[in-house]
């Protein structure tokens, strides 16, 4: 199978400028990658006016670069001080975190480093071949296939972090119930707002999320003050050997397949590939007891997942004009500002610039690959930083993401009181990601859910006529159920052994 | 003893009344766009699923012993009382003042005795922030009350 249009694209991939943009954009996205709260779609969106003074190549170029090494960005900050520097590397800090702790930093990261290497890698090549095929399975789904899928993402939750499948449930309701706040698209009336302006548009995503992970873990740091010595072990400088990586081998696979296809999905960016990819990896482990205290697969998982996303999230974003996550629409806005109308008779038009995009996502994983491994040692050192000083500068870094994307200082408030929350909840077993997911997703499920039941004329029989959202329901069911089967069946077992 | 998950299922419903009746006083929906899902719809659906997790978190918690909950160190109390001043004092002194003044007392807060580190963080933290977002990335910060006939 040949690759139409490929010689026009050629003197673009010897560019020196090009690749200069390239190696930069990657540098930059992994350094705001990795400061929490500042994510690469708020990168891309700064960037976005400079990128106007360059040719749609280049610029386009610098954007997917900075997205791709982004998202790996965001793990650094997960792994070292449990505060997740994007979205999607949310579910990287579960496992990453403990093994930063036990001082296994350097390890952590060269894991996250290869995964998501492999998997942006192999998004990129899947979707250069496989895209239009793609792109039209997912331009097929409707809002009774969307409210479908985004339940069962939610019905996920019941199984991570699988001792609390209920806390799990409740927690992503919870997000859900905070995605409801704001003026009601449908109807223009307001949702518990309280008359605060600023929350007529909703509460973003970001100051919640930096508050439920990051101000929560300050308060868990001053609760463990004096108990534990955050002395480095020497092993934390020491990188993955060849048999992590022959155990993680499967896990990367299975997610890259999972994040690949999540990513096409419209809207379903690298947070809930990542969530899935956790998941999976945890559900076909030998040893699930690990995950959560620091498996390593626990981190190929979702790293894996969340940088194939990445890949898949630029199908729809250029071949149908839909963006697959918040940092492609905001790549979307890039093209459209450039003059460019993204769409199937792009590939055709500008196969330059197709091409040249799919250069710059397979570069910049190769590129943070290496990044990723060399720095492994020198992040690990973060570590070494004494956590008086550490943690007061976490604090500043989370106020400065909370606030700067809207510059407004209640999103400040949000992320204190999502702080304060959050640290309560874990004391009483409550997980931060299930509220996360909840949130991401809501806007998603009550959209879809809305449509859903004007298409059926209020009747919810009309789910029953949608046999691909027939599907979705039932793997939910399936998924919701399987959590307390398994315990229970634990549960008989070991009372079985009890007797016995 | 209870089970914490007894009292939490309680508490849990009991937040499920106070935002169930929070949609009560939604305003209405103008007509020509009644057609449309009512906006309380989702919130509610959301709340009986709350409900009926909750209903099932209590039922489990009085199958389940009790265990010990650690009680709250003092740090912590501390901490979230510099976090709330901190909020309290961006729109009086600016942001640039207050990260320095939480530079100074988290770390004092939590023990650390050294004035040489400290003063260090409390100078180059804020500069580093101004340097990075307000100069290079162009973010305004608030300056404060006190300092608003510079900007």
């Amino acid at each position: 199978m040949g690759l139409p249009g490929l010689e026009h694209a050629l003197p673009v991939f010897t560019d020196p400028f090009v690749i200069g943009l390239i190696v930069l954009g990657t540098i930059a996205g992994v350094i705001v990658g990795a400061l929490p709260g500042l994510s690469s779609s708020m990168a891309i969106a700064l960037l976005l006016p400079f990128s106007l003074y360059l040719d749609p190549v280049p610029a386009i170029a610098l954007l997917a670069a900075l997205y791709c090494s982004g998202t790996f960005g965001g793990s650094i900050t997960a792994i070292l001080i449990n505060a997740p520097g994007a979205p999607p590397a949310a579910a990287t800090a579960f496992d990453g975190y403990p093994m930063a702790v036990k001082g296994e930093a350097g390890r952590a990261l060269g894991i996250s480093a290869i995964a998501s290497a492999s998997g942006g890698i192999i998004s990129v090549i899947v979707l250069l071949f496989a895209a239009p095929f793609l792109a039209r399975v997912a331009y097929s789904f409707g809002p009774p296939e969307y409210f479908a899928l985004a339940v069962f993402g939610l019905s996920m939750l019941a199984s991570i972090s699988g001792q609390a499948p209920i806390k799990n449930l409740i927690g992503g309701c919870f997000g859900l119930l905070i995605a409801t706040i704001g003026i009601d698209l449908t109807t223009g009336v307001e949702r518990f707002t309280f008359n605060v302006p600023e929350l007529y548009e909703g509460v973003d995503f970001i100051p919640v999320l930096i508050g439920l992970f990051a101000v929560a873990e300050l308060l868990s740091q001053a609760q463990n003050l004096g108990r534990e010595k955050h002395s480095i072990k020497l092993s934390a400088v020491k990188l993955p050997s060849i048999d992590d990586l022959r155990r993680v081998k499967s896990s990367i696979l299975r997610s890259s397949g999972i994040g690949t296809l999540i990513g096409v999905l419209p809207a379903e960016g690298g947070t809930m590939a990542a969530m899935i990819g956790y998941n999976e990896a945890k559900r076909w482990s030998d040893e699930p007891g690990k995950f959560g205290k620091g498996a390593i697969a626990g981190i190929a998982g979702p790293e894996a997942a969340n940088n194939a996303a990445t890949g898949g999230a630029m199908v729809p974003t250029l071949a149908l004009g839909i963006p697959g996550s918040a940092t492609a629409a905001v790549i979307l806005g890039g093209l459209q500002v450039q003059g460019l109308r993204p769409g199937p008779y792009l590939f055709d038009q500008q196969p330059a610039l197709l091409y040249g995009i799919f250069f710059a996502m397979l570069l910049s994983n190769i590129l943070f690959l290496g990044f990723g491994l060399i720095g492994a040692k020198l992040f690990s050192r973060i570590s070494l930083v004494p956590r008086t000083l550490l943690w007061p500068t976490v604090f500043a870094l989370c106020f400065v993401g909370a606030y700067g994307l809207e510059q407004s200082i209640v999103d400040v408030w949000i992320m204190i009181i999502a702080g304060l929350v959050g640290f309560v909840l874990k004391r009483y077993g409550f997980s931060p990601a299930p509220i996360i997911m909840g949130l991401v997703l809501g806007s998603l499920v009550e959209t879809s859910l809305a449509q859903s039941m004007i298409i059926f004329d209020q009747q919810w029989t009309g789910f029953l006529g949608q046999p691909i959202a027939l599907v979705f329901f039932g793997l939910a069911g399936i998924s919701v159920l399987l959590a307390p089967t398994r315990a229970t069946i634990r549960r008989l077992l070991s009372e079985k052994d009890r007797k016995a | 003893m209870k089970h914490p998950d007894t009292l939490v299922g309680i508490l849990l419903l009991g937040f499920c009344a106070v935002i169930f009746s929070l949609t009560i006083n939604f305003p209405e929906v103008p007509a020509m766009l009644s057609q449309n899902v009512p906006p309380t719809f989702f919130p509610r659906l959301i709340i009986s699923v709350i409900a009926t997790l909750s209903i099932v978190l209590i039922f489990n918690g009085l199958q389940k012993t009790a265990n010990v909950t650690e009680r709250v160190q003092p740090a912590v109390l501390v901490t979230t009382a510099i976090i709330i001043v901190a909020g309290m004092m961006v729109s009086l002194v600016g942001t640039l003042l207050t990260l320095s003044l939480v530079a100074v007392a988290i770390p004092f807060a939590w023990g650390e005795r050294r004035l040489r580190p400290i003063g260090i963080l409390a100078v180059t933290l804020p500069a580093c922030i101004y340097l990075v977002f307000s100069l290079a990335l162009g973010i305004r910060f608030p300056a404060g009350l006190l300092f608003s006939w510079m900007t």
